[in-house]
């Protein structure tokens, strides 16, 4: 009797639920059963169509077949308002909040139950209980500007469970969060769950998804391709259902010996600039054929570090050398015409300028002639485009329209176009999908084999693991713990991060 | 029935300029409304500026003569735009331009012949706006200081500076023959602008089509032009590239303040040969702002808008005469520029979205704007 109720009507469902935008199929025929007190893990890449279903639970968007039922009745929100009013509510990628406003008058602003002259006592109130019970530590008094990211996520979650929301959404929360605060998301999550209420937690982690969720659904291509309990599930079985093959995110290792040093940082003091954290004494040598990883919690000197090595930044101290050739503070054009090639973190805005095409992109960091060839420039994109698999319109196409990982190849496409024999990279695979990781992993592997010097800085200490011959970790400005790839232990490295003198 | 904003995925050159064209209809729809009440018929006055402006052969030159600073104004405004750098202070780069021609005219022109002395006084306009935007411009690449506000209050500087030369002092550049009205010092004969036949149109014109060129190829096809468009969307993957981002605002702003120099400079020696403090001030800076906004910072959009705008204010004048119109009041001209600008800045709106009516039915292939 597959059409008849279960006895105890899911929290929220979602029958048959499909979604067109023009040229996308976002949804097909999407089912999706969330019971009460459960957390469901909704696991897929980037554009399989997860945020669209949680925005059509949430009542941002309405299913143009299919519908959404709460507690077994049917549910046609026309907006957001509707849908928390039926108790379901969403914690956005992108935070809807204030930033003048303390954290209580946030809570309440749009609450329909407000008097006309507004009371934020009761909500300084409840927000510090609701704080208490599921452990979101927020002083309702502080304005939202002087909040860290993870606070104005609690902000958020706060605001939902304040209106009642039994059923709550979250869009890829921890993509904003330390290791430490998502570990606290957790168990705000767990906290949450063991009190009645159902979390939707939308990831493309495995790891994620697998420590916190108690039923995950796994979504490709607008369709659900694998439903299973957490438990009974394993990661590489996940893996291979939301990308469709099988995919190798093991070890990568250099099976030579290293060469030459190519990249020789030597005693390098740098002072802070801005919101950067100054390096003390650092010294480094990258290797031809070798892959040199810098962990470490972000903010703890990793621009200061990739900047100076790059050119960009003038020490106080000390010196950096490419190939034999001096670069120091000689800007960035004098340490890429040495050989060095530098892929930043922060893609668009550094790495890429938005507005600008693809095309144009792509001559960011090579010398141009003073008449620009434009032929030229097109045929070069189409080229890149075909290479490195970047999906995109067109040459023309604005870079700011790229999914982060066809970004990221962009830029990976320019940086090594020219044959660069010292690569420094900044975080090359934060916020990518699985996918779009393996490629880049691959790419960079493939320059280590060809015999480039490599300096891999990431906050990501599985990615540092995954591809470095050795390991190196920053602490304050400092290279406070050295290890080889094959001995490097996780126990080690995160004491050394989380700046343990026991080294 | 429900309207809904959509997110374009591109924006067209198409799609711009319909939109430019479609902000002037609806400014004159909303100047209609003011005519209607002012007692005048839209239809008349609007067939009367028309024809004042475009359809007859001096009304074509004088357009054309009240353009040719516009297009140089234009094209200072734009320039800076391209790099999200605000240059609100064409007008007294204008004003600089002007003095330092007049000065070269005065000073150096006499007895020099007519080529050279032109060519000095172009260059001593340009040369005035450039050093009048420095300053702004080097507190800006060094300081962080909002051109906006630099350049904005400086006009008003060069304003009491041109009236205190002619009005308020005995400067080189005052007619000290006359006893009557103060006036600026006639220039010689070889600095005055070759005039096209009997019209006001004069050697500026020319010279404003060839920066039009000049800076669509240089902002458009150059290296220069890149770094340019590189700074003003992002300083951060400037300093990345190597792209002096302070050199680059630098040179942008003189480039820009130059441009207005000449047009104070084209006034003065194309038409009214001599420093005329009172007929300068009539906004032709501002004026460019509204003419490189209109023209989306397209060089060539410029001379277009230029023309248009010029049209429209040549036919202000004619208004008054309208025969048993009553005497349209000229700031008719005034209140449509207004209009014209603020229906294109609404505009800007449909160039980056797109209007979407849908109706309740439920299984329709809907798609709401993300508030």
């Amino acid at each position: 009797m597959p059409d008849s109720p279960p006895a105890v009507a899911p929290a929220i469902e979602a029958r048959g639920v499909s979604k067109a935008f023009p040229g996308v199929v976002a949804n097909a025929g999407v089912d999706l059963r969330v019971k009460k007190g459960e957390v469901h893990a909704i696991l897929g890449e980037n554009g399989a169509g997860k945020s669209t279903l949680a925005s059509i639970l949430a009542g941002l968007y309405r299913p143009d077949e299919g519908e959404v039922r709460v507690n077994g009745e049917p549910a046609h929100f026309g907006s957001p308002r509707d849908a928390l009013a039926r108790g379901v509510g969403m914690v956005y990628q992108h935070f809807r909040l204030v930033e003048r406003f303390t954290v209580a008058e946030n809570v309440v602003l749009g609450d329909p139950h407000q008097p006309l002259l507004l009371s934020t006592r009761r909500a300084e109130k409840t927000v510090a209980e609701l704080g208490e019970k599921y452990g979101l530590p927020v002083n309702p008094r502080a304005r939202v500007e002087d909040l860290s990211v993870g606070e104005e996520q609690r902000v958020e979650i706060v605001k939902m469970l304040y209106r009642g929301a039994d059923v709550l959404i979250l869009d890829e929360p921890t993509a904003v969060l330390t290791p430490q605060e998502a570990e606290n998301l957790f168990e705000t999550v767990n906290a949450m769950a063991a009190e009645g209420k159902s979390v939707i937690f939308i990831s493309h982690k495995l790891s994620e998804v697998l420590a916190v969720s108690q039923h995950v659904t796994v979504m490709r291509d607008g369709h659900v391709v694998a439903r299973a309990e957490t438990a009974s599930s394993d990661r590489r079985s996940l893996a291979r259902a939301m990308v469709g093959r099988d995919v190798d995110l093991s070890v990568q290792r250099a099976e030579e010996a290293p060469g030459e040093p190519l990249l020789v940082l030597e005693g390098l003091n740098v002072a802070g600039e801005g919101d950067t954290v100054p390096l003390r004494d650092v010294s480094l040598e990258v290797r031809a054929g070798e892959v040199v990883g810098v962990a470490g919690v972000s903010g703890n000197g990793q621009r200061s570090l990739a900047e100076v090595a790059a050119g960009m930044r003038t020490p106080t101290s000390g010196r950096v050398v490419v190939r034999g050739v001096d670069t120091t503070g000689k800007g960035p054009t004098a340490a890429r015409r040495a050989g060095l090639a530098y892929v930043p973190e922060d893609r668009l805005g550094t790495g890429l300028a938005p507005s600008l095409s693809i095309s144009e992109n792509l001559l960011l960091t090579h010398p141009r002639p003073f008449f620009l060839k434009r032929k030229q420039m097109e045929a070069t994109a189409r080229e890149a485009i075909k290479q490195f698999e970047i999906r995109a319109p067109g040459p023309d196409a604005a870079t700011r329209g790229l999914s982060g990982g066809n970004a990221q190849k962009a830029l990976l496409a320019r940086e090594l176009s020219d044959g660069p024999e010292v690569i420094v990279v900044a975080s090359p695979t934060r916020g990518l999908d699985v996918g779009a990781t393996q490629a880049v992993r691959e790419i960079l592997d493939r320059r280590r084999r060809a015999g480039c010097a490599i300096l891999l800085i990431s906050e990501d200490l599985d990615e540092v693991r995954s591809l470095s011959d050795r390991i190196l970790v920053l602490y304050e400005g400092r290279i406070v713990h050295e290890t080889s790839g094959e001995e490097a232990n996780v126990e080690d490295l995160g004491l050394a991060m989380a700046g343990s003198s026991e080294h | 029935m429900q309207v809904h904003l959509e997110r374009r995925l591109e924006t067209r050159t198409g799609h711009r300029a319909l939109v430019t064209v479609l902000s002037i209809v609806a400014a004159l729809l909303l100047g209609a409304i003011f005519l209607s009440l002012t007692g005048a018929s839209p239809l008349v006055v609007y067939t009367e500026m028309f024809r004042a402006a475009f359809l007859s052969f001096y009304g074509i030159t004088d357009s054309l003569a009240v353009a040719i600073p516009l297009i140089l104004t234009g094209l200072a405004a734009a320039v800076a735009f391209r790099m999200q750098l605000y240059n609100i202070g064409a007008e007294g780069q204008l004003y600089v331009g002007a003095i330092f021609g007049s000065w070269a005219a005065l000073a150096l022109a006499p007895g020099l012949p007519k080529p050279l002395a032109i060519l000095l006084v172009i260059a001593f306009g340009a040369l005035g706006g450039a050093l009048w935007v420095l300053p702004p411009a080097l507190a800006r690449a060094w300081l962080g200081t909002s051109e906006i506000i630099t350049t904005l209050l400086l006009n008003f500087v060069a304003l009491y500076l041109m009236r205190y030369l002619i009005f308020g002092s005995a400067s080189f550049l005052r007619d000290s023959t006359t006893t009557n009205f103060p006036q600026g010092k006639p220039f010689p004969e070889e600095a005055f602008l070759p005039v096209l036949g009997l019209t006001r149109v004069h050697l500026g014109l020319a010279v404003a089509l060839l920066a039009a060129v000049l800076l669509w190829v240089l902002l458009g096809r150059t290296r220069f032009g890149y770094d340019v468009r590189v700074v003003g969307d992002s300083p951060g993957a400037a300093r990345y590239a190597g792209i002096s981002v302070r050199r680059t605002i630098v040179v942008v702003m003189l480039i820009s303040g130059a441009l207005a120099g000449l047009a104070g400079a084209g006034e003065v020696a194309g038409t009214s040969h001599a420093l005329d403090p009172s007929g300068l001030a009539v906004n032709f800076g501002y004026t460019g702002i509204i003419v490189a906004a209109l023209a989306r910072s397209n060089p060539l959009g410029v001379v277009v808008v230029a023309v248009l705008l010029g049209g429209l204010q040549n036919a202000g004048s004619a208004l008054q005469s309208i025969p048993g119109g009553g005497g349209v009041p000229v700031e008719v001209s005034f209140m449509l520029q207004g209009a014209i600008l603020l229906c294109a800045l609404a505009g800007e709106l449909f160039v980056r979205y797109r209007l979407r009516l849908r109706r309740g039915l439920p299984d329709e292939l809907t798609e709401g704007a993300r508030p």
